[in-house]
């Protein structure tokens, strides 16, 4: 359960402020499918960065399944990051030098999984993604589209309850774009909370439920209905 | 995150850079090397000066005549005094219990001939016990017979060296030769010691002290070597040479007895302090090392800035990158340090083949030192680029493309 | 491209990356320092030697008698069958470029005063000792021009026997005992303090002949020569050894010239400066070691900058320099700062510890900047010639 109450977050630029969120208020229930759209530099990306407690809002209250994480350290927070939220980015983000499976396996050695399950787990998360024949080559041998299954098995390695995606399908084209949206549907059928930020009007239909930024604020929150199709 | 986990993740990321990785290897093991290095040339000295000591005889005291008054002046090695130390004197030594042998020495130089032959060497006047102080060995025939010192016999042993060049290949025993105006018979034949402390046994002829106090037409004595009972007697057979010295020289204090262990304790202090000397020069480039590891850490973490956001962004708490970061140091400077020992190693072996008698040994406590000290200068100079990583804001480092 | 502009876009490059320029910089500068201050060390200890050395005097020559063997003991301890003598040091004093001629009778004996007395060092010398020793008396005078075959009972007290045996009093004049003889006291020296560990203050000066009659001695110990200051003293050491020979009938002593003396200290000192620099500067090929790291990441970091140069028409040669002139100035700064600090250390530890003497010849300091500068230089060549060999459309791929 996400529920953000009057969340205002500003960049000092110089002598300018820029009011990147302006008092944003909004819940997520779990296992809703929530799309993010808006214009280039509406606040986007700054919104899901607080809402993966990668930013720290300067007003207002966030609570992660009733608790305040502002109150958190951070140490408290890595731990909130690490088992409760995924990421997948527009620019994948994987570490050139390790291997897919490695990329993969990172979390888990960060939460101090043992060698034998942390290798079982990996091959199982590459195996549902159909990449598994692609675990020991490095991020710059493979695709666009691999590269994002790679970044996805990395983001639900943990088993999450929350995805957050920026732009997943930003960098690819048409087909892997479709493919990765596909498998991340799948994962919000099995029941986790999916938050995607994009551009494209089209993907973002088929959210359950669609919110429009523009400057900081929301301007519309909508449930998907049928005349929207 | 356990501990062989952060480690391994360590050792990816230095091997994912090769070259640079290698050449911090090399400026670690560069300074940890010549530390390591040092410390076993000057541990070599030390040994190789205790065993000259040693090779000497054990619990040994040596008497000069003349003494300085000057506190820590050294001891008057030259020179004369207005009372001989004669062989009365030395001989009157051996009434003490911590005493057991006692052995007289009188040294001048004088042309050694033979037939045709002759050659200046070091004459040494002495008794058969130094035999057994010196722990000489004999090549051929025998030393100096026990009898009474101060009887003068017309006997000699020859240094290997003078045999050598006197007689070449035959044998001197029993032969007769001429030691200044004297004729003596050659009785035997010292092994080769080689030169210990000065004195080339090589090079010398050994007589008994009666006749080379004759020969060199004095009474007085060189020195005298005194070897104690056993270890606890040193300091009383040093008491008991002062004491019946003065009693035979009414009242003065006029000679010095130097012991081995004193000397030894001495020589063991400067050479150690020599060694640490160098070794810590030699450790200053560990220093340099050090800030090179800090200035390659610090690049890394620069270059690999996303890297750090997206741990950060995958639940890694500042603190988990802080020891990623710190354990790369560390696994770069105890690799380049295990390098440097090895580098150590194989030079200790190469200077050992070549210089069998010169024991180069590495000091166990300089190896820890070394290694402790590598990997310290690893961890502290990787603390600020690591504490550079550990506090960069995920959000800025994931967008910095 | 000129000088100038190389030298320019070299500096560019080393202030865009600051942090790292200075680290890199500092490597250099810890080796530099320790290169400096060691030799500075190693030279003022080399000079302070010399300085104990030479204040004797530079034109002396000492004869010994017994022929030095191999194993080092000076003839001196040794008794000799044919004894030096007085009139060997009498007839030296008739070649023609020998100033004075003192012979040296040195032994060990108390001296008594009053219910005073003192184990001292006792020289046996001619009345020519100060000019040759560069001895100053300080009260009286020294020993006069007596027969030197039966000199008077006179002695010349250093200055550490007066304090101790006559305290404030003038000890001119009064008579002291040593060994069975009374002398009467007619100077004393100057101080001249400590040489290596040997206090020169603690002595007393008696005619030489009754200083072998003390010591029951035939023969003297040594005889020292003081020859004119534009003499060759190898020259003068060949007169004595003929003079010597034809008067003992073969060659039973040893001649040492200071010069020899001071060549053969000078260059153990020499090799002592060298050794310690050398180990200080291991700090300085690990400083060099580090150049070549940072400069092999700098070639690959900047590799699409280097692929754009090359596009905009830079040669070879041009990336080359940049590169090499990037080194040579991270390590010149470096050594400059090394040296500074140094030279800087080397004169505030001079100050701060009287007892250590420090000097530093500018003539390292040149060196150490050069040698800065070649590890730069060297440090360089592999990473500039990497760059120059990339290709440029590889470069700007990895834009
Ligand atoms: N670190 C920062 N420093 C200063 N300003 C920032 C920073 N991050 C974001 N901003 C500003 O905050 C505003 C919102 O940025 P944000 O990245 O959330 O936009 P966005 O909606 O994700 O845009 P896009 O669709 O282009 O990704 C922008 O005006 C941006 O310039
Ligand atoms: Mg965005």
């Amino acid at each position: 359960m996400i529920e953000l109450q009057g969340i205002s977050r500003k960049f000092q630029v110089g002598n300018e402020a820029v009011h990147a969120l302006r008092s944003v208020s909004l819940g997520v229930k779990p296992g809703g499918y929530l799309a993010v759209m808006g214009p280039s530099g509406s606040g986007k990306s700054t919104l899901l960065n607080i809402i993966g407690l990668l930013d720290r809002p300067d007003q207002g209250v966030y609570l992660l399944d009733e608790q305040n994480t502002t109150d958190l350290n951070d140490r408290q927070q890595a731990a909130v990051r690490r088992h409760k939220i995924g990421f997948v980015f527009q620019f994948f983000h994987l570490v050139p030098r390790l291997t897919a499976a490695e990329n993969v396996e990172l979390p888990l050695i960060l939460a101090g999984f043992d060698a034998d399950e942390r290798k079982q787990r990996v091959q199982n998360a590459l195996s549902a993604l159909g990449i598994a024949d692609r675990s020991r080559h490095r991020p710059d041998q493979l695709s666009g589209g691999q590269r994002q299954r790679v970044a996805i098995a990395r983001a639900t390695i943990m088993r999450p309850g929350i995805i957050l995606a920026d732009e997943p399908t930003g960098n690819l084209d048409r087909a892997s774009g479709r493919e990765v949206i596909d498998i991340l549907e799948n994962l919000n059928k099995q029941g986790m909370t999916l938050i995607m930020v994009t551009h494209d009007p089209e993907l973002g239909r088929r959210a359950s439920r669609r919110i429009q930024m523009i400057d900081g604020r929301i301007q519309s929150d909508k449930a998907q209905t049928h005349e929207d199709i | 995150m356990r501990t062989f986990d952060v480690v391994r993740f360590s050792f990816r990321s230095a091997t994912g850079f090769r070259t640079r990785t290698l050449l911090i290897l090399l400026a670690m093991a560069i300074g940890v090397g010549a530390v390591i290095m040092l410390t076993a040339l000057g541990e070599g000295a030390r040994l190789y000066v205790t065993r000259e000591f040693t090779s000497l005889g054990t619990h040994l005291l040596i008497v000069l005549p003349g003494r300085s008054e000057t506190t820590g002046g050294p001891p008057p090695l030259l020179g004369e005094t207005p009372r001989d130390l004669t062989l009365d004197d030395a001989l009157s030594l051996k009434h003490s219990s911590a005493i057991r042998r006692v052995a007289p020495i009188a040294i001048g130089s004088a042309p050694v001939s033979w037939q045709q032959r002759s050659r200046e060497v070091t004459i040494m006047g002495s008794t058969a016990e130094l035999f057994d102080i010196r722990q000489l060995s004999m090549a051929q025939g025998r030393f100096l017979p026990a009898g009474k010192p101060t009887l003068q016999t017309a006997v000699c042993v020859l240094g290997y060296k003078v045999k050598n060049e006197l007689f070449g290949n035959a044998s001197p025993l029993g032969k007769w030769l001429r030691i200044g105006g004297r004729r003596f018979r050659v009785i035997g034949v010292l092994t080769p010691k080689g030169q210990s402390l000065g004195t080339d046994m090589g090079d010398i002829a050994i007589i008994p002290v009666a006749s080379a106090q004759a020969l060199f037409n004095t009474s007085s004595l060189f020195r005298v070597i005194i070897q104690a009972s056993g270890r606890d007697s040193v300091a009383r057979a040093k008491k008991a040479v002062l004491d019946t010295i003065r009693d035979r020289h009414e009242g003065e204090d006029d000679v010095t007895v130097i012991t081995q262990d004193a000397l030894l304790s001495t020589f063991d202090r400067i050479f150690t302090a020599l060694t640490l000397t160098v070794a810590g020069i030699a450790a200053i480039s560990l220093a340099v090392a050090g800030i090179l590891i800090m200035n390659v850490m610090m690049i890394s973490v620069s270059q690999r800035t996303t890297e750090i956001g997206l741990m950060k962004a995958i639940g890694a708490s500042g603190g988990q990158v802080l020891r990623l970061f710190l354990s790369e140091s560390a696994v770069l400077s105890a690799i380049g340090a295990l390098l440097g020992v090895m580098l150590a190693l194989i030079g200790t072996w190469t200077s050992l083949r070549l210089y069998p008698d010169f024991p180069v040994t590495i000091p166990w406590w300089s190896l820890i030192a070394a290694i402790g000290v590598g990997m310290l200068t690893g961890l502290i100079f990787g603390v600020l680029p690591a504490r550079r990583a550990a506090g960069l804001e995920p959000v800025e480092a994931l967008s910095r493309r | 491209m000129g000088f100038k502009e190389l030298l320019k876009l070299s500096l560019g490059a080393v202030f865009s990356y600051r942090m790292r320029s200075f680290l890199t910089a500092l490597g250099i500068t810890v080796g530099i320092t320790a290169v400096v201050l060691l030799t500075s060390l190693g030279e003022g200890v080399h000079r302070f030697v010399l300085a104990e050395f030479t204040q004797f005097g530079t034109n002396l020559i000492g004869i010994a008698p017994g022929k030095s063997t191999t194993a080092g003991i000076s003839g001196a301890i040794i008794s000799n069958i044919r004894p030096m003598t007085l009139d060997d040091a009498e007839a030296l004093k008739r070649i023609p470029a020998v100033i004075a001629s003192v012979p040296v009778v040195q032994g060990n004996a108390p001296v008594k005063f009053g219910g005073r007395s003192r184990r001292t060092y006792i020289f046996g010398v001619g009345p020519e000792a100060p000019s040759v020793w560069q001895f100053k008396v300080a009260k009286g005078r020294f020993l006069p021009e007596d027969d030197p075959r039966s000199p008077r009972a006179l002695a010349v007290l250093g200055s550490k026997v007066q304090d101790e045996l006559f305290g404030s009093r003038t000890p001119l004049g009064q008579r002291v005992r040593i060994g069975g003889e009374r002398y009467r006291v007619v100077g004393v020296m100057e101080s001249k303090g400590q040489m290596l560990g040997f206090d020169l203050d603690d002595a007393v000066y008696i005619p030489a002949t009754r200083a072998l009659s003390l010591f029951n001695r035939e023969s003297l110990m040594e005889i020292d020569l003081l020859y004119a200051a534009g003499a060759s003293g190898e020259e003068v050491a060949k007169k004595a050894r003929n003079l010597l020979i034809s008067r003992h009938g073969s060659e039973d002593f040893t001649i040492t010239t200071q010069e020899q003396m001071l060549e053969v200290l000078g260059s153990v000192l020499n090799i002592l400066t060298l050794a310690v620099g050398a180990v200080g500067g291991i700090s300085l090929l690990v400083g060099g070691v580090g150049i070549l790291t940072i400069m092999i990441i700098a070639v690959n970091e900047r590799t699409g900058e280097i692929g754009l140069l090359r596009a905009i028409g830079a040669g070879r040669r041009q990336i080359l320099a940049m590169f090499i002139g990037e080194a040579v100035v991270l390590a010149s700064v470096g050594g400059m700062a090394g040296l500074a600090i140094g030279t800087g250390g080397a004169w505030l530890l001079g100050v701060a510890v009287p007892a250590l003497p420090t000097h530093t010849p500018w003539s390292y300091v040149v060196l150490a900047e050069l040698l800065a500068a070649v590890i730069g230089l060297a440090a360089g060549v592999l990473p500039a010639v990497r760059a120059a060999n990339l290709d440029p459309i590889e470069a700007l791929r990895a834009e």
